[in-house]
């Protein structure tokens, strides 16, 4: 089983209510979902969409086949009506003025249903769900559990309202509706999956950083990295957690700089262009060797590009960014479990080596839903790194030249320590200067932390088993898509498998030259128009991908995109 | 109190020979000294210019940030832990230039800082290019060569008070006793305070000189004043002519930014501990 539904209408009505609503029937249902968001860059009208796709076996993209629409608009039924597959049914609300349909698609009375039996037009989302789960024949007990289980944190007569009316649209749509559905699901049982925890990319990183003892945040609105940001202060009171939302990102840096000198974990999230007014901080913070974290989720570029899309188009930038050289480190995590992993490890990989530690995430990644096992917390470790001892008899220096390039750190207000840092080039105690000895010193303390780095981070994944003719490069959420890709290639003979980064830099180079090496072929496939990762490999390692797959539309990746790239060149 | 030698310079001093920065490291040594604050619990944030580079001449805590941004990182600094004693150098190059949108929005947001300006009309450590305060008509190496400076100068005094600062003052470089007292003042406000301290640049402004602040300054206090009214201290930011003000031109109680923040109760951000059990409970309320 492998259905895909695609909720569209206008922003505004609901769409993402009847999206969670058929995640959790199918996920109480026992199934593995997997959700992303399209939407536009506005508050009311346009065309947007909720794709919801549910599975007995685990899934990891979107795919381009739909299986069932629902649109509240007539843009929702033309949007997708070329992806439908065959004996796919639109389902959409009766009131909606549209040219002759084919009899297999259903007018549903979605309002009428909401108003007349459920006394209110909001309940139109359950109604929505009772078309659905009739459609596809869904055994309605089933859903009645679920549901029951979802509505009853709003109360009891929420509950028998919302399933009055999904019950009454249900057999009101098996009664008249006279269409066939591809899918037949009435001989569907309780699904083997018992992933329960719902997590978007954002909502991970959250959690994370929560987790990781997180004490400071400033941040400024943007997508789509503001939900993120919203998760943490919607906990800070709980979790006592100091958050402000600034005047612009340079303050947002500038104060979260301030929190880690003065010795809280602190992080910022943002977008590219934020991150663009972020620079000259992140130079501050590698100078001060100041602990951040930066979490950028990417979307389409330059300028404002598109602010509710994605791509990952911001890797070489963040890897330049800022005057100067100076170690740093960069994260992408593939999907919201690693994100969670990534989040953690993001704070103690700064405070144990001191320096930035950007996290790579993009609108696909942050916004798209997936059902995963439940997190234990209690597993997290952390590591605040090298402290000054308390005891020490020799006046302290923040900057002390050490053997791995990191020095025991203090924070302003220790007994019996100044604790001095600046932008400038500085000498161990932290007061300035320009003597040229001491900036090589200084810049050889930089570089001495970066084998350290090297040996932390975690290695890439390969996926697919060693030794196959073809290898796909990905990084970050691109992973997916591709992973899906390899198995169907690999279901089929192909000889392929992936190879995975999640730790891009500095870059772990060992199993990437062998991997090179044991293929005929290695495909960089990237969410942008420069294969960014594989131009970072040939800096790092002399080595070139043989091809490349782009995709730049500010559309996620789909396996299906992947694999017809692969045929033209010959792969399949 | 904390003695004169503790808090004896790091490093030798740079700056020019009568620049009006000896005169604020001085007043700034004694308002220190006195303020019944232990030694390690204050901190400098300086910003870029001459002005920032105090830290360096005085032994306290401190960190040397960048152009205009002093304001942001102290603020950080500051919620972070709350027992710190956050003092913010900067000079009007650096803070009225591109740091004016954090001291307006630290204004408004009654975070509790100590901002002086070290205010000398110039860019000295870039050479004498006019500032954000040079007055208009103020000639320069990058002023249009027959206007001068072609705008009119912040009056950070005015700026300050129209954003909500709960403290404001103006001190003289030359008048130590009358900035020492300003200074202990700020340090002691619980909230936004602001002393806009009139500095000559000897080495490039020839305008803004000690003979002229001499001639042309008078003291608020001195010459019956009401310091709690906003709208008496804003007519008197713009009285701004042949006559300068200086002293207290505001004071006020209002709730400060880390009152409405979710700190913990000893207000030490840096020591608190995350109970890890409420983080699998926000996980676990997730859970389906």
């Amino acid at each position: 089983m492998d259905i895909t539904f695609n909720i569209g209408g206008e922003a505004g009505q609901g769409i993402d209510t009847i999206g969670d609503l058929l995640t959790q029937v199918f996920v109480q249902s026992g199934f593995y979902t997997f959700t992303i968001k399209d939407f536009m860059s506005r508050i009311r009208g346009g065309y947007n969409f909720s794709q919801i796709r549910v599975s007995d076996s685990p899934i990891h993209a979107p795919i381009d086949d739909i299986d069932l629409i629902v649109a509240l608009s007539h843009d929702a039924i033309v949007g997708k009506r070329n992806q439908l597959v065959d004996g796919g049914v639109i389902i959409f609300d009766d009131t909606i003025k549209t040219e002759e349909l084919d009899a297999c698609h259903y007018p549903a009375p979605l309002q009428k249903t909401a108003t007349e039996v459920g006394g209110n037009i909001r309940m139109m989302n359950a109604a929505a769900l009772g078309a659905v789960l009739a459609v596809t024949r869904f055994p309605f007990n089933l859903a009645e559990t679920a549901l029951s289980e979802i509505f009853l944190r709003k109360g009891r007569k929420v509950v028998d309202a919302n399933v009055e009316v999904a019950k009454a649209l249900y057999n009101l749509t098996k009664e008249n509706w006279i269409g066939t559905c591809a899918h037949d699901m009435s001989t569907v049982k309780m699904g083997p999956c018992k992933d329960r925890l719902i997590l978007t990319g954002n909502r991970a990183i959250a959690l994370g950083a929560m987790a990781a003892n997180l004490k400071w945040i400033s941040s400024y609105p943007m997508s789509p990295s503001t939900a993120c940001f919203q998760d943490i202060v919607s906990n800070a009171q709980r979790l006592k957690i100091g958050s402000l939302q600034t005047e612009d990102e340079i303050a947002s840096l500038a104060t979260a700089i301030g929190a880690s000198f003065a010795g809280a974990r602190s992080m910022v999230t943002t977008s590219g262009g934020g991150f663009s007014l972020m620079v000259e901080g992140l130079g501050l913070a590698a100078m001060t060797e100041t602990p951040i974290v930066i979490y950028n989720a990417q979307r389409p570029g330059p300028s404002t590009g598109l602010p509710t899309r994605t791509e990952q188009g911001d890797l070489l930038f963040m890897l330049t960014a800022s005057q100067g050289e100076f170690p740093r480190i960069m994260l992408a995590p593939k999907d919201p479990i690693e994100a969670f992993d990534v989040a953690t490890r993001a704070f103690n990989l700064a405070d144990k080596f001191q320096v930035p530690v950007m996290i790579l995430g993009d609108q696909y990644f942050s916004d798209s839903v997936k059902n995963v096992p439940r997190i234990d917390a209690g597993k997290v470790e952390i590591d605040r790194g090298k402290r000054a001892s308390t005891m020490a008899s020799e006046p302290y220096e923040r900057f002390k030249l050490t053997e791995d390039g990191v020095s025991p750190i203090a924070f302003p207000g220790d007994q019996g320590k100044f604790v001095v840092a600046s932008g400038n080039v500085h000498l161990e105690n932290g007061h300035i200067t320009e003597d040229p000895d001491i900036r090589n010193s200084m810049v050889e303390k930089f570089m001495r932390k970066i084998p350290q780095i090297l040996k932390t981070l975690n290695p890439p994944q390969v996926f697919g088993g060693r030794g196959a003719e073809t290898t796909l490069l990905t990084w970050g959420s691109t992973w997916g898509a591709a992973y899906e890709a390899v198995k169907v290639l690999a279901d089929k003979g192909v000889s392929i498998n992936l190879l995975h980064f999640c730790d891009l830099f500095p870059l772990k180079t060992h199993i990437l030259t062998e991997v090179f090496s044991e293929a005929k072929g290695v495909v960089a496939v990237e969410q942008n128009a420069t294969s960014q990762f594989a131009k970072l490999v040939l800096m790092e390692t002399g080595l070139t991908v043989d091809k490349r797959v782009n995709k730049y539309d500010g559309r996620p990746m789909t396996p299906r995109f992947i694999m017809d790239r692969l045929k033209e060149g010959g792969i399949s | 109190m904390i003695t004169k030698e503790q808090l004896e310079g790091p490093q030798k001093i740079t700056w020019c020979t009568g620049c009006g920065n000896f005169g604020i490291l001085a007043s700034l040594k004694n308002a220190v000294g006195e303020l019944g604050v232990p030694q390690n619990q204050f901190v400098i944030v300086s910003g870029i210019g001459c002005g920032s580079k105090i830290p360096h001449y005085i032994n306290l805590n401190a960190i040397h940030t960048l152009h205009g941004r002093a304001i942001a990182v102290a603020q950080g600094i500051h919620l972070a832990n709350l027992d710190l004693q956050v003092l913010v150098h900067v000079g009007d190059g650096d803070t009225l230039g591109e740091g004016l949108g954090h001291l307006m929005h630290a204004a408004r947001r009654n975070v509790n800082l100590s901002v002086f300006i070290h205010n000398n009309g110039v860019m000295g450590l870039t050479k004498g290019q006019f500032s954000p305060s040079a007055p208009r008509g103020y000639v320069s190496s990058t002023s249009p060569p027959e206007a001068g400076a072609p705008m009119n100068p912040v009056n950070v005094v005015a700026y300050a008070l129209t954003a909500g600062a709960t403290f404001v003052a103006r001190g003289f470089s030359g008048d130590q006793k009358g900035l020492v007292a300003l200074m202990r003042k700020a340090m002691k406000h619980k909230g936004f305070a602001l002393v806009d301290i009139l500095q000559p640049c000897q080495t490039w402004n020839r305008q803004l000189n000690w003979k002229f602040y001499n001639e042309h300054t008078y003291s608020l206090q001195e010459n019956g004043h009401d310091i709690n009214s906003r709208i008496a201290a804003i007519e008197k930011a713009f009285s701004n002519g042949d006559k300068i003000p200086t002293g207290v031109f505001y004071e006020e109680k209002a709730p400060t930014l880390a009152e409405s923040l979710a700190l913990p109760p000893d207000g030490r951000l840096r020591d608190h501990q995350t109970d890890i059990k409420a983080v699998q409970a926000i996980i676990d309320e997730l859970i389906l």
